[in-house]
């Protein structure tokens, strides 16, 4: 158990220490926290900028507009407003000669009967078609704020006079086939799940065949027994798979709090308790079924570049959800469905697929593919500890999957 | 006293027998040498004194009995083909293969700076393994074989990729442990230390033991009848001598059945012939090792 603890050890600081594991982690979700701030801040002014404009619209350019005000009604200009974007004007002569020399992009002429027509003009030396009248927000702000006597909070109130948060009187618990909710939940899930399985299970694979390749094995097997080597490298790498999605969820959190929003699912889709049970549970036996049969795979093949292309082999039946995913969602109670999610190789995926596209699935069927899956992975486990022996470990044969499913079935 | 004792054992895999029925023994802390070509059977006979590979037939005795759990941690070994985590950094490499060994994180962490620091390495320990040199690889290995400070030192081709300099201090290094009273079985392909270390060896071919015993006796046992004689002047024409032979700076004759050395050396005397140097002509381990294996040799 001691020396468990110590493969366990090291394989858990090997991996969190690595630069690909460390940016797989928290470089992924970094990279979506910048492009999801950048969305938040444009939306923090959907009036005023909006992705399409910011796109058509050159970053290079000043972004200086003019005014003249022949109506008098612009007095003051908002206090937080960037020097030299609104520059006021004479006469349009002096504002014509300003956008000729390039110190501003345009101007607006507000005409004296402004107030009663609401009409003004805008003068632009880069006349586009495609331009947003969202392009407009900064006058249509300082118009505001002088139409009310420069009172800015009453201004931003005219500007966003709602902020409403729906209660519905009694919750619909039906799912409407038309919410993209319908199938993007389970979907999200299905997806979910397979990575979060195969991403901690293939540690474990390049792990073993990186041990293999740097012939570290066979020093190894001079101080640990096989047994032990397998055992601390399903734990420590499970622990690590479940480390880098809990930090994963933990940023999606936080991403999203920051950003004051809330995960908050319409009530016929939100999951219950149960729900996030049963998927701790999937998780824990299709990543011992998987990391498992991943550890026969490295334990058979010679190097990492063979290891990967043989991977193929173990990760077909979790893609098989997946490619019956419209059939999973659509049709969640039917035969193949069903079927899916009982079958062990494919249960972890399939039953968690079918769990958030229903919530009228029989008690007992998720509990069953646990019970298949439990046994399942009692005998993966013992199939690939017998593969795990220092005769295959410490052999440098090419791989072949004929060679993969005799070992697995103790054929050599 | 025996720290290894291999009895008969065999190993086949499929149709090969790579080990048929080998015995041998090494006494407590001596320099064993355990020879024989590629494909001999000399790594498995070593996985199976290890436990790694379990023997068809035949026993091991390791440190006075059945190879345990808790005697690994008495044994060093070096495999032929070297094996390092490349990316972890050296120490930390180190420290992890002797915590497997048994030995305390502050302990190893002592023990590593000093050999570190005899190897030339102090400076690199912080360095990824893939970042050092072969040769510094080849030093890192043989730390991480000593680092538990074993009873009993199995290290195979232990002086492969050193230069000359590193080469003495690995032999110094082994010498070193020999007279601490560690065991160590050396197996290798240079034959010159082989000869220069080893006190007893076995020989290995095709799984089978081709020679067994004591270095000397073994070089006695395949000398041909010749003597190295170095004169100071031309050598006479003597009786029983068949074929005469330059060898460097000394003369290699070879006589005939039944001639005797001593009456050789008593003729040149009588003639008045000033010897300096008179040696009954031994084969070195090379010349043994291509005897045999080549099937020319004795088979015990």
């Amino acid at each position: 158990m001691y020396k468990t603890r110590l493969v366990l050890q090291h394989e858990v600081r090997t991996i969190l220490t690595s630069k690909s594991f460390l940016f797989s982690v928290f470089g992924i979700p970094l990279i979506g926290a910048i492009l999801f701030g950048l969305a938040s801040l444009l939306n923090q002014d959907t009036r005023a900028s909006s992705v399409v404009n910011v796109l058509l619209n050159n970053p290079n350019q000043k972004q200086a507009n003019g005014y003249i005000d022949q109506s008098g009604l612009i007095q003051n200009l908002p206090e937080n407003l960037p020097p030299h974007a609104l520059i006021a004007y004479p006469d349009e002569t002096a504002a014509r000669q300003a956008a000729a020399a390039g110190e501003i992009d345009g101007f607006y002429l507000i005409p004296r009967d402004y107030l009663q027509t609401g009409r003004l003009t805008y003068v632009t030396t880069d006349y586009s078609p495609l331009r947003d009248r969202s392009s407009s927000w900064l006058i249509e702000h300082v118009l505001r704020l002088n139409l009310l006597g420069s009172d800015a909070q009453l201004a931003a109130r005219v500007a966003v006079p709602l902020n409403v948060e729906l209660k519905p009187l009694a919750p619909d618990t039906q799912r409407d086939d038309d919410n993209p909710l319908t199938f993007f939940l389970p979907y999200s899930v299905a997806i979910a799940f397979y990575i979060v399985i195969l991403s901690a299970a293939s540690l474990l694979l390049s792990s073993i065949a990186n041990e293999k390749e740097t012939r570290v094995i066979e020093m190894l097997m001079s101080s640990v027994t096989p047994l032990q080597l397998l055992t601390g490298k399903i734990i420590g790498l499970g622990i690590v798979g479940l480390l880098q999605t809990a930090v994963w969820l933990s940023i999606s959190y936080v991403l999203m709090r920051l950003s004051g929003s809330a995960f908050e699912l319409p009530q016929a889709f939100q999951l219950p308790i149960s729900f996030f049970v049963w998927g701790g549970i999937f998780f824990l036996f299709g990543y011992a079924v998987y990391a498992s049969l991943m550890a026969g795979l490295g334990a058979l093949v010679p190097n990492l570049r063979e290891a990967h292309q043989a991977t193929t082999i173990v990760v077909a039946p979790l893609i098989v959800p997946l490619v019956f995913i419209m059939i999973l969602i659509k049709e969640p109670n039917g035969v193949v469905a069903v079927a899916l999610s009982l079958f062990p190789l494919t249960a972890p995926v399939a039953m968690m697929t079918r769990l958030a596209a229903a919530n009228n699935i029989a008690w007992w069927q998720p509990a069953a593919a646990v019970v298949l899956l439990a046994i399942t992975t009692v005998l993966i486990v013992r199939a690939v500890a017998r593969m795990f022996r220092a005769q295959i470990l410490l052999s440098g044969q090419t791989f072949k999957t004929k060679l993969f499913f005799r070992a697995l079935f103790g054929k050599n | 006293m025996n720290a290894v004792e291999v009895s008969h054992i065999t190993k086949t895999f499929g149709a090969l027998k790579a080990v048929d029925d080998v015995s041998f023994a090494v006494e407590q802390g001596a320099i064993f040498g355990l020879l024989g070509p590629n494909g001999a059977g000399k790594t498995t006979t070593i996985r199976i004194m290890l436990d790694i590979f379990r023997p068809d037939t035949g026993t091991t005795q390791i440190l006075g009995g059945a190879m345990s759990e808790a005697k690994k941690e008495r044994i060093g070994y070096m495999p032929e083909e070297r094996g390092l985590y490349q990316d972890i950094s050296l120490e930390r490499c180190l420290l992890y293969l002797a915590s497997l060994k048994g030995v305390s994180s502050n302990e190893a962490r002592c023990r590593a700076q000093n050999y570190l620091e005899r190897f030339d390495l102090l400076s690199h320990k912080r360095k990824k393994v893939k970042e050092l040199s072969k040769g510094m690889q080849q030093k890192a290995q043989i730390i991480a074989t000593m680092l538990h400070e074993p009873e009993l030192l199995i290290v195979d081709e232990p002086f492969s990729g050193l230069d000359p300099v590193n080469t003495q201090m690995v032999k110094d290094l082994l010498r070193e442990q020999r007279q601490k009273g560690v065991t160590i079985l050396l197996c290798s392909h240079q034959m010159h230390q082989v000869e220069e270390l080893c006190d007893r060896l076995v020989l290995i071919d095709h799984g089978k033991v081709m020679l067994y015993g004591p270095l000397e006796q073994i070089r006695r046992q395949y000398a041909g009848n010749a003597i190295l004689l170095k004169t100071n002047g031309e050598i006479p024409p003597l009786p029983g001598v068949i074929e005469s032979v330059s060898q460097n700076s000394l003369t290699r004759l070879a006589l005939a059945n039944g001639a005797n050395p001593q009456d050789i050396l008593q003729t040149l005397v009588m003639q008045g012939v000033i010897v300096e140097q008179f040696e009954i002509a031994l084969p070195t381990l090379d010349e043994i090792f291509i005897q045999v294996v080549s099937g020319k040799g004795k088979i015990l």
